[in-house]
């Protein structure tokens, strides 16, 4: 991504500037991280997500300015003219190893079991780094689990308090459902008053779970269901609203595992709501329509089956509903449409065309709504048509 | 026409002062008046003296005085100006509840209520008030009858607090009585903002929170800064264990802090302020917001600050109990209703604080001297310090130690003056071992060092810092590996937990000097602390974090040896360590 999307003001000023060597151009404003992601330098970091502010809390991003005596975190540095940024050194490389070291006594290292071994941040860093165990004795500080509505869970002993989560909920989706709470080494993601997340303001679109680099934050569906490797991504647009945001939809066998943004969708970044994230199960439902399905009455009537609907049908409240099964026939895509054309025709042909209307879905693409009103323009000959969406 | 034909002809000086004249009226009429006053006796109301009874003492005399000849012109609580009055901390806590008399100074320390009817008597009668009630000196047995004579006083130069326990801290008359508020119309009418930030600047006057950033320079950046609307932060959010500099001067000497405000609010060109103080503060906070509604109904705050076309209102904002608040960024946060962490800076609040609007966030100590720099010149205070660092600077002595309490010296004093001539020495059979300076943050120095004079350079030299002024006197009897866990523990309970190396970091450090002095340790644990203390000091956000290993760098520096015998002989050489008791 080009350096200037990420800032929200438009940058003229350029400053030129020296990281690890390299000469890199970059708009007045912008940080130093920004600016060695922009030419292709990795920095090692956990806290730090282009699209929330600059926290400088992980302590990995640190680096070397050259005339400063300490390191600085480049999530937090703006770029200045002339400035020499070296982003490896054995001194960083040290310093980073002691963090990740911190990070490690305080965080249980159940990868072989953990459902985020893969697409762990910390577990990439502790790789890259080279830290098998902590040198530290091993001591974690929060061992809550919260499992308090039926969408994620929340296991706070493997946060590492990079509050990215605090930031989207409040940056992001504005529903500023958490905050850290406490002090020290004891401090931990909480609702207001520790109440149950379904009391908050929280929408429960799972924004934080898209931000949480390791298994603190976790869906429901996904627990048991499988390692990151076992899983198949696919990219899809969600079915919901008009908006048309990008899914990534994991699956294994099959059958949907979880749902996740991509940072690159056009329509909303790389955040969803709560339908798209945690709405998707009806796709594989038992009682979800794969095929159409023709009212048992009519059918019989057209002689596309032998038998009538069951006796009583829709007469009295204490008759049992019947199935779909029984109330309706399932047929091919051919004659369901056939019916269809006929009825439209009878119709038009017996009261006229503005006897008929059409109503567009929100949930359907703009293509599919311009065909709809075409067929009722075009086809049809009424100006009777309308979307849900207008009303 | 003489001051007191002048007097005659206006009377008493009615609100709101409008004019420089009308301000030196006022500080004319009102010293006057007190110096009328043939004996007025002056009750410490300080934390501490109140903590011990001395409202009672107060009462008791106001009893007691109820029939004396010019109790009648007084009267008790009505009628001005009072016999009996309450004043801001005396500074020699460990005597009180005290009772000063003036004029004169008569001094009557541990004052029971019970003891004031006869202490009257003798007192309105010309007489010594009791021998009880007299200060001895504990070494030598001397007695001393007025404050200005006991050693504990003479060897201090009381300067920014050159009123706490002289005015009334909810009476500005008395402050205006001496001199209050002359800085601020200097200031206004005979300097431009430019040259009351070159004035500030050229005392030498730093900041006294701990820092030592130059008062004036920091005034300089904020006014430079381009933008409408700025602020001034007075920080009242003193958190050291054992500190309570900034605590007295609110509470003894709050319209000092105000004036200083309302100085740098038109030296910075801002129109508001803020005074941050901790709620477990709440006299200060009473006594503020008392002092902020009479500089009001004075004319000293308002749309028209002494009927200038300049404005300044002040607000107080009351902090939730977090050390960490006293981060200038943790700090703005929690002004802005958010929770109190640090942020990296730059931008610094001179650039980007409160509000996002330019900031300039001063101690209430450095912001209580303004004052006096303005109305006495900056030459006067610069030469009261050294080459550096211009003035004085408060302590708050402690420990184990003779006298404790709240100390001022010229910068560049030595330890062992403040420790030994202030604070007199050791108690009985012990020796002095050490200091800690500047608190939680700060270093603890070996007796070796105490020639150390009390400067930003000099103790940043020793591993020490200046700190917000914290001083606890450790003797023989004191472990120093315990000392060090203590400041310890409380740093590690007071990190934000928003950075992995003080979060952790400092929860590791604190394990390991447990370790050491229940007698776990093991052999690699020296190396093990260093190397954290390090990467802390190095790699940590704030303040908080980067200084929080100073207490066991420096005690590894200076007493290592007392480190080994922990954990290879598994000693306590001072005996204090409970598990390792009995293997002296």
């Amino acid at each position: 991504m080009a350096i200037g999307d990420m800032s929200n003001a438009p940058t003229t000023a350029q400053a030129s500037l020296t990281i690890d060597g390299r000469t890199v151009e970059a708009g007045q404003g912008t940080t130093v991280l920004e600016a060695a992601l922009a030419v292709g330098i990795d920095i090692p970091r956990l806290c730090h997500h282009p699209d929330l502010s600059a926290w400088g809390g992980c302590r990995l991003c640190l680096v070397e300015v050259e005339g400063q005596a300490t390191p600085a975190p480049s999530c937090g540095l703006a770029v200045r003219e002339g400035m020499v940024v070296t982003t490896q050194s054995e001194r960083l490389t040290a310093l980073r190893r002691e963090v990740l070291d911190f990070l490690l006594s305080d965080h249980p290292l159940r990868c072989v079991v953990c459902e985020r071994a893969g697409r762990c941040e910390l577990q990439r860093y502790a790789y890259e780094l080279g830290l098998e165990e902590t040198s530290h004795d091993k001591e974690v500080a929060r061992d809550l689990y919260q499992d308090d509505n039926a969408f994620f869970i929340r296991d706070h002993q493997y946060c590492i308090s990079c509050t990215k989560c605090v930031r989207v909920c409040d940056e992001v989706v504005g529903a500023t459902a958490i905050e850290m709470a406490r002090r020290g080494f004891g401090t931990y993601v909480a609702t207001p008053f520790d109440a149950p997340l379904a009391e908050t303001s929280c929408t429960f679109c799972g924004n934080c779970l898209q931000v949480c680099p390791t298994a603190a934050l976790m869906p429901v569906g996904r627990i048991g269901k499988g390692r990151e490797w076992d899983l198949v991504r696919t990219r899809t647009v969600c079915p919901y609203c008009g908006t048309g945001c990008g899914l990534e939809v994991a699956t294994r066998n099959g059958e949907i595992v979880s749902v996740s943004g991509y940072a690159d969708a056009p329509a909303n970044g790389e955040f969803l709501c709560t339908k798209g994230r945690f709405g998707l199960g009806f796709a594989t439902h038992p009682q979800r329509l794969r095929k159409p399905m023709v009212r048992r009455d009519l059918a019989n009537r057209l002689g596309l089956t032998p038998d009538q609907p069951p006796a009583g049908l829709g007469r009295s409240p204490l008759v049992r509903a019947p199935g779909l099964a029984e109330s309706h026939v399932e047929v091919e895509w051919d004659v369901a449409l056939d019916i269809v054309a006929g009825s439209l025709a009878e119709i038009v042909e017996g009261s006229g065309p503005d006897a008929v209307a059409g109503i567009g879905s929100a949930l359907a693409a703009n293509e599919d709504n311009y065909a709809i009103q075409k067929l009722m323009r075009g086809v049809i000959g009424t100006n009777n048509i309308d979307l849900c969406a207008r009303l | 026409m003489t001051a007191s034909e002048r007097r005659g002809a206006a009377g008493a000086p009615q609100p709101p002062l409008q004019g420089e004249e009308a301000v030196r009226l006022a500080a004319q009429h009102y010293s006057e008046v007190l110096a009328g006053v043939p004996r007025r006796y002056l009750v410490c109301a300080g934390t501490g003296c109140v903590s011990n009874g001395s409202l009672q003492v107060l009462e008791a005399l106001q009893v007691a005085l109820a029939g004396t000849e010019h109790a009648g012109t007084n009267g008790r609580q009505e009628g001005w100006p009072k016999v009996v009055s309450i004043t801001g901390c005396h500074g020699f806590c460990a005597k009180g509840p005290l009772v000063r008399v003036e004029p004169g100074g008569l001094l009557c320390s541990e004052v029971r209520p019970e003891a004031v009817p006869e202490m009257v008597r003798l007192i309105e009668a010309g007489e010594a008030p009791q021998e009880a009630l007299t200060y001895h000196d504990p070494i030598t047995g001397d007695a001393y009858s007025h404050e200005h004579e006991i050693p504990f006083y003479a060897h201090q130069q009381r300067i920014t607090l050159q009123n706490c326990g002289v005015v009334d801290p909810e009476d500005i008359r008395t402050y205006f009585a001496r001199g209050g508020y002359a800085g601020l119309t200097r200031a206004l009418f005979q300097m431009s903002p430019d040259e009351v930030v070159g004035e500030v600047s050229a005392s030498r006057l730093r900041g006294r929170g701990g820092a030592g950033f130059s008062t004036g320079e920091k005034w300089g950046l904020t006014r430079r800064q381009p933008g409408e609307r700025k602020f001034i932060i007075c920080n009242g959010d003193e958190g050291d264990p054992g500190a309570f500099m900034d605590r007295s001067i609110m509470e003894g000497d709050p319209h000092a802090v105000l004036e200083g405000m309302v100085i740098a609010g038109y030296a910075v060109g801002a129109s508001e302020g803020y005074v941050y103080v901790r709620h477990e503060y709440p006299l200060a906070v009473n006594r503020l917001r008392r002092a902020i509604e009479e500089a009001n109904l004075w004319g000293l705050l308002g749309p028209s600050v002494v009927g200038t076309p300049f404005s300044f209102q002040i607000h107080v904002r009351e902090g939730a109990g977090a050390f960490v608040s006293g981060e200038e960024t943790a700090l703005i946060r929690s002004i802005q209703g958010e929770r109190a962490v640090p942020f990296m800076r730059p931008p610094y609040p001179s650039e980007k604080g409160l509000w996002g609007c330019p900031t300039c966030i001063n101690n209430v100590e450095t912001l209580a001297t303004v004052p006096l720099v303005i109305a006495r010149g900056a030459e006067w205070y610069a030469g009261l310090g050294t080459q550096n660092s211009g003035g004085t600077k408060v302590f708050a002595l402690t420990g184990a130690i003779r006298n404790t309490g709240l100390v001022e010296v010229p910068l560049g004093t030595s330890l062992r003056h403040v420790v030994e001539r202030i604070g007199g020495g050791a108690r009985e059979g012990r020796t002095i071992k050490a200091v800690q300076v500047g608190g939680p943050s700060g270093g603890c120095l070996p007796e070796s060092l105490l020639d150390t004079p009390v400067d930003y350079e000099d103790l940043g030299r020793t591993g020490a810092i200046m700190g917000s002024g914290g001083m606890v006197v450790a003797d023989n009897a004191t472990c120093m590996v315990d000392l060090a866990r203590y400041f310890l523990s409380f740093t590690q309970d007071e990190s934000c937990g928003k950075c992995v190396p003080c979060r952790v970091g400092t929860r590791k450090m604190l394990v390991i000097l447990t370790r050491i002095t229940e007698g776990q340790a093991r052999p690699e644990d020296l190396d093990r602390l260093e190397q954290i203390a390090n990467v802390v000091c190095t790699a940590s956000l704030c303040g908080l974090g980067r200084t929080a290993p100073n207490p066991i760098l420096t005690t590894l520096r200076y007493f290592r040896d007392e480190y080994q015998a922990h954990i290879h002989d598994r000693r306590c050489p001072a005996g204090t360590c409970a598990a390792l008791a009995g293997k002296e």
